[in-house]
């Protein structure tokens, strides 16, 4: 099985740190989602990973080897990095073409990865008539050409319209079914919530976490609950008493709407039944990755601003 | 891994890519081109050199060569190319040796066909001078003229590979072969003779004045192509893709 392992890793550029001892591993069989802001690291991070940029210390490796020892890289570690690689006066078959002469991967291959990215009626077009979502889905072909067990996306749904995102969320799913490694940064909370198993969140080129997407949520978020009562200020005393938050919110049609902080459905409903307040509707708010990985920032950037050295840093 | 796909997909990337598919032919047609023009001019110098006169489109066809040679290397520094380009070829010294021998085998070709075509348009255009060069100064013409292009567009990869730019190498490379060399290179037996297209071009004249004979001044040229392409080569193995 293949994993990407990365050890330590450190990137410098200038004085600035992009990547900052960084250690975590992508195991396969599962879609890992690789979230952080803007400039945060992610994508030299996959660089790195790539061989493509030298660390200034650490190490990243592919199975064990570092990418640029491997002898066919293609059919270990397929990689959509820039969605401009693709020359605009080359057709989308022919720079795949090129690409696949590497490692005499033959034309079918090629017209294969093609139809599977949808692009098999425009694939002898030049690539500067392409959407940006067109050429998105052209570099996530190349990323496939070799079959590779290692797949790592860079943003892939920048620019894909409604049927691409479902298409990639589908493609991810798949790939990770098959056994591959699958990283996929992304900045859209929602959009990797639907496709990752395991996240990596960085943050100022530092690891804030490395879990699976169901305990980064739960662990991360604040639970809360919606009730509508008639009865708004016999719940609030109520559950005032047991400790608990609550906030009325603008009510329409009968009852008023409350939603209680840091609460279960089931704590909530038992009390209010025990002290006979009639309720009329309960519900748990769905708690969200966007939240989570908000919460979690948030708290990083309160860190960040108490702690003088990194202020002066930033 | 072997060297032989890296090579035959950089001699695809040339070959679909039309501005550098046509970059062979400009060769070509620049250089018969400026030959016939030349010829047709019966004000030309007097003293021309039988041989040179026939080859006289090399001066201009050489711009064509060194901007094939920029074009093939600097399409890598857009948008992510070469990070593609290195993730299937990660053996970076591999790489450039590929690139460069598709674009030197390239050039070549294009500079023997620039140099058959440029000849028999001197020996067919009225205005030439007696006589013409001989066949076997014909020949070493010819020959020269390929290698000399493929040289020259060597040493404009090699540049733009450490420029990172093929627009600030053919800013530095085509004034220099149209106006700089022009001026300085008017004068012979200085070191303005061991400049890169100064010493190439002896090949191209039946007879030299200057230091350098025809196949020691091609070696001159290369010696000023290989070290373009070690600098080039340093920098695409050194620096972050």
């Amino acid at each position: 099985m293949t994993s990407i392992d990365v050890r330590d890793l450190t990137k410098e550029y200038g004085g600035r740190r992009a990547v900052d001892r960084l250690t975590f591993s992508v195991r396969p069989g599962r879609v890992t989602g690789f979230l952080g802001p803007n400039g945060a690291g992610k994508s030299t991070t996959m660089r790195l990973v790539l061989g493509l940029d030298r660390p200034t210390s650490g190490t990243a490796t592919i199975g064990g080897r570092p990418c640029a020892a491997l002898d066919e890289p293609l059919r270990e570690v397929g990689a959509l990095l820039d969605t401009g690689a693709a020359h605009g006066s080359r057709t989308a078959r022919d720079h795949l073409r090129v690409l696949a002469a590497t490692h005499r991967i033959p034309g079918r291959r090629v017209d294969e990865v093609l139809e599977e990215a949808g692009l098999a009626a425009v694939s002898r077009n030049r690539v500067r008539t392409y959407s940006l979502g067109m050429r998105q889905r052209l570099g996530i072909a190349a990323a496939l050409l070799g079959d590779p067990r290692v797949v790592l996306l860079d943003e892939p749904s920048n620019g894909l319209d409604p049927e691409g995102i479902v298409w990639i969320r589908e493609l991810l799913r798949r790939l990770a079914r098959e056994g591959r490694t699958v990283l996929v940064s992304s900045h859209l909370m929602n959009e990797t919530a639907s496709f990752a198993d395991h996240l990596v969140v960085l943050g100022r080129g530092r690891l804030l976490a490395d879990t699976p997407v169901r305990e980064f949520v739960h662990a991360r978020a604040e639970p809360r609950v919606r009730v509508r009562t008639p009865d708004g200020a016999a719940l609030r005393d109520l559950l005032a008493r047991h400790g608990y938050e609550s906030v009325a919110e603008e009510g329409e049609g009968a009852g008023d709407r409350w939603t209680v902080r840091h609460a279960r459905v089931d704590d909530i409903g038992r009390l209010a039944s025990g002290a006979g307040v009639t309720v009329l509707e309960l519900a748990a708010e769905e708690r969200t990755l966007e939240q989570a990985y908000l919460d979690l920032t948030a708290a990083e950037a309160e860190f960040t601003a108490m702690s003088p050295s990194r202020a002066q840093e930033a | 891994m072997p060297f032989a796909p890296a090579l035959h997909s950089e001699w695809l990337k040339i070959r679909t890519l039309p501005s550098l598919a046509a970059g062979p032919a400009a060769v070509v047609l620049v250089t018969a081109a400026f030959t016939a023009l030349a010829g047709l001019d019966e004000s030309a110098g007097a003293d021309s050199d039988p041989l040179f006169a026939s080859l006289f489109g090399v001066v201009l066809g050489q711009i064509a060569a060194v901007t094939f040679g920029a074009q093939a290397v600097s399409a890598e520094f857009r948008g992510g190319a070469l990070r593609l380009s290195l993730s299937a070829v990660p053996h970076r010294g591999r790489w450039f040796a590929a690139k460069a021998l598709a674009v030197g085998a390239s050039a070549l070709a294009a500079g023997l066909l620039a140099g058959c075509a440029s000849l028999a348009v001197g020996w067919a255009v009225p205005g030439s001078r007696a006589g013409g060069p001989n066949w076997g100064e014909g020949l070493r013409g010819v020959v020269g003229c390929g290698v000399y292009m493929a040289l020259m567009a060597l040493f404009a990869a090699g540049l733009t590979a450490l420029l990172r730019s093929g627009v600030m190498t053919l800013s530095i490379l085509v004034p220099f072969l149209l106006v700089v060399s022009f001026v300085i290179g008017g004068v012979s037996g200085t070191a303005a003779d061991y400049l890169p297209d100064k010493a190439g071009q002896v090949v191209l004249h039946s007879t030299s004045d200057g230091a350098l004979g025809p196949w020691t001044g091609l070696a001159v040229t290369a010696v000023w192509a290989a070290a373009a392409l070690a600098a080039g080569a340093w920098s695409v193995r050194r620096r972050d893709a």
